[in-house]
């Protein structure tokens, strides 16, 4: 997109936000306490931060629900929920990049979901620049930068008094002409200023990553086949607990449970995430579990991501966001293990 | 198919139970709406209100208005199976997979072994085998159980005997009941057979453990991997590769698969458990 920076006063993103209320659910994140939200945005709050940092849900949840109906008895068609399209505000680069795995399963594929597809088709992206990074967050080891590129509507980056608005597609340019008179040109001073917070933020990425010593994503190729048999994979599920948090929180983390329930006289089929750490994951009812020991769900996890989706999708299926490390009650870190399995291979 | 929800079941009438074995029963059901399938491509078939489980058709593909899936008891939806009669209703979705490629067969020499359970799909596999009579250059059926009394559609598969473009022979591990016939692993009848192995295709579905040592005798035999058709029998659950329960290497059993060649799979690990 071509179109020139935009400035909105922070006034202005309220109207705009309310404006925007009109046609879509229009949600922002929050911080309560050391960590952020999303929530409904119905009126100013004092709690909104757009710009900071990921919240601790991801991004996923609005598109892909935790729990959904996805047929009711014989009927023929699905049941969508008419809802307004969602309006996300403040997503973080990291949460764009895990649309890219959700949009490669349940899109860009063999067969469709109309359940995911209908609300992402029809939803607003308002992303944001990070203007703090959090000690777990390691994303430019996975070639991202703490700041949108792509795959937005339109992006914020926080300013003195508001926010510089980039254009990233013909939708977001739809929505500063629809409310032309809440924008202004973006000053010089201010696209030199916010050059300088992008390159801030970087460089505290950066810091984590030479602390941690985390391997950058040029190193990974054949990093699980190479290490298949290795002991890292014992060492680590030596702790795990089974919760699945990893994979709750995980905004690549996409599969699912289909179970039938007796919905008053019809069947309602449901869908809710699953977790591949689970032990009956893979089983099948003859008994058979191609992953009985849990070290070999650990590995499989790690071979979704980082074996898998690159070789079907060109894509290694991790944001480095950081939130598994932070939900992991056993503290297994995805840096750590990273790091074992490149270095073994050198 | 008919619809654009791919999670939603089409409503089928059971219209026959048969009883093959003390645990394995066939059910026989008109659906509502066509399921037209390949054979080896497999349906998902559920039990209103209690859940869905992956069978692959045991019925003639060239028949659109019935179809029929034999079923184990092993678990919790298998379990409610047995139990249907007829009459009852039940959800059918599918077809999925990518079933046996026919075409790639044409013109060659085909060995099928079989075992056990694995007889329902090679059973719709022959049927489409018979119908194509004269296309494919030789027929060997070889077909193992572990008793005389698990032997799926045993007089069906015996008055194949009879057909002069098919070379058949059976066994079972363990003989009684009146078997007059071999007794042993179904890898003690895979030595007579008179083909070129190195240009012969085998098809092999049964149990696991069955699959890995039949597939171990072939590749000694002279077979090649790429033409070793095997069916992996996974956790396949949505059909359409998303769920991520019936992943292999970088294949999803449900949409790229059941059937795989030896070829394709070698490489990834737990692929006989």
């Amino acid at each position: 997109m071509q179109t020139p920076l935009k400035f909105i006063s922070t006034g202005n993103l309220r109207r705009l936000l309310e404006a925007l209320g009109k046609d879509y659910q229009v949600y922002v994140p929050v911080k309560k306490g050391n960590q952020r939200f999303y929530k409904r945005y119905l009126e100013p709050c004092d709690d909104m931060a757009i710009a900071q940092v990921r919240p601790f849900e991801p991004l996923k949840a609005f598109f892909f629900s935790a729990r959904e109906k996805v047929a009711r008895g014989f009927e023929p068609e699905a049941p969508l929920r008419d809802n307004k399209p969602y309006c996300i505000v403040g997503v973080k680069a990291c949460d764009l990049k895990g649309f890219k795995v959700q949009d490669y399963v349940f899109d860009d594929h063999d067969y469709q979901d109309p359940f995911y597809i209908s609300k992402r088709k029809a939803n607003l992206i308002i992303s944001s620049d990070c203007s703090l990074a959090l000690e777990t967050c390691f994303c430019s080891a996975l070639g991202l930068k703490p700041y949108p590129q792509a795959d937005f509507d339109l992006n914020l980056s926080e300013v003195k008094k508001g926010f510089l608005v980039e254009t990233g597609s013909h939708k977001g340019e739809g929505i500063i002409k629809e409310n032309s008179s809440l924008f202004e040109e973006a000053e010089k001073e201010l696209i030199a200023k916010r050059d300088e917070n992008r390159e801030q933020v970087a460089k505290e990425v950066e810091k984590n990553i030479k602390y941690n010593d985390i391997p950058d994503q040029k190193s990974f190729k054949d990093i699980i086949q190479k290490n298949y048999d290795s002991s890292i994979w014992k060492e680590e599920a030596k702790a795990c607990v089974e919760c699945g948090a990893c994979n709750t929180v995980c905004p690549t983390c996409h599969c699912f449970l289909l179970y039938d329930q007796k919905d008053e006289d019809k069947m309602a089929r449901l869908r809710i995430w699953d977790s591949c750490m689970i032990k009956d994951f893979a089983r099948v009812a003859g008994g058979a579990n191609p992953r009985h020991k849990l070290w070999m769900r650990l590995r499989n996890r790690f071979e979704k991501k980082f074996d898998f989706f690159p070789k079907v999708a060109d894509i290694y299926a991790c944001t480095g966001c950081g939130r598994c490390i932070s939900a992991c009650p056993a503290k297994i870190d995805i840096r750590r293990v990273l790091k074992a399995l490149v270095a073994n291979v050198k | 198919m008919s619809n654009n929800n791919p999670y939603r079941p089409i409503e089928a009438e059971v219209i026959e139970v048969i009883t093959e074995t003390p645990t394995i029963k066939t059910i026989r059901m008109r659906p509502k709406e066509e399921i037209s399938f390949k054979t080896g491509q497999f349906i998902e078939l559920s039990v209103p209100g209690v859940g869905e489980a992956p069978f692959t058709p045991s019925s003639k593909p060239k028949v659109k208005d019935m179809i029929e899936v034999t079923v184990m008891r092993v678990g919790k939806v298998t379990e409610k199976i047995h139990e249907l009669k007829k009459g009852d209703i039940v959800g059918l979705r599918g077809p999925f997979g990518k079933g046996y490629p026919l075409d790639v067969f044409k013109d060659k020499e085909i060995l099928v072994v079989g075992g056990g359970c694995g007889f329902a799909p090679l059973r719709s596999l022959m049927y489409s085998f018979f119908d194509l009579s004269g296309q494919f250059r030789k027929l060997f059926f070889r077909g193992g159980c572990k008793n005389p009394s698990e032997f799926l559609y045993r007089k069906e598969i015996e008055s194949w005997q009879k057909r002069d473009d098919l070379n058949m022979a059976l066994t079972v591990d363990k003989g009684g009941e009146g078997w007059k016939g071999n007794v042993g692993l179904v890898t003690t009848i895979l030595g007579d057979i008179d083909m070129d192995y190195k240009e012969a295709i085998a098809v092999v579905c049964g149990p696991p453990i069955m699959m890995k040592f039949v597939t171990m005798k072939l590749l000694d035999m002279g077979f090649k991997e790429e033409n070793i058709y095997l069916s992996m029998e996974k956790n396949m659950s949505c059909g359409i590769g998303k769920c991520g329960h019936c992943r292999i290497g970088t294949y999803y059993a449900c949409k790229d698969g059941p059937v795989f060649t030896y070829a394709q799979i070698k490489s990834f690990q737990g692929i006989w458990d």
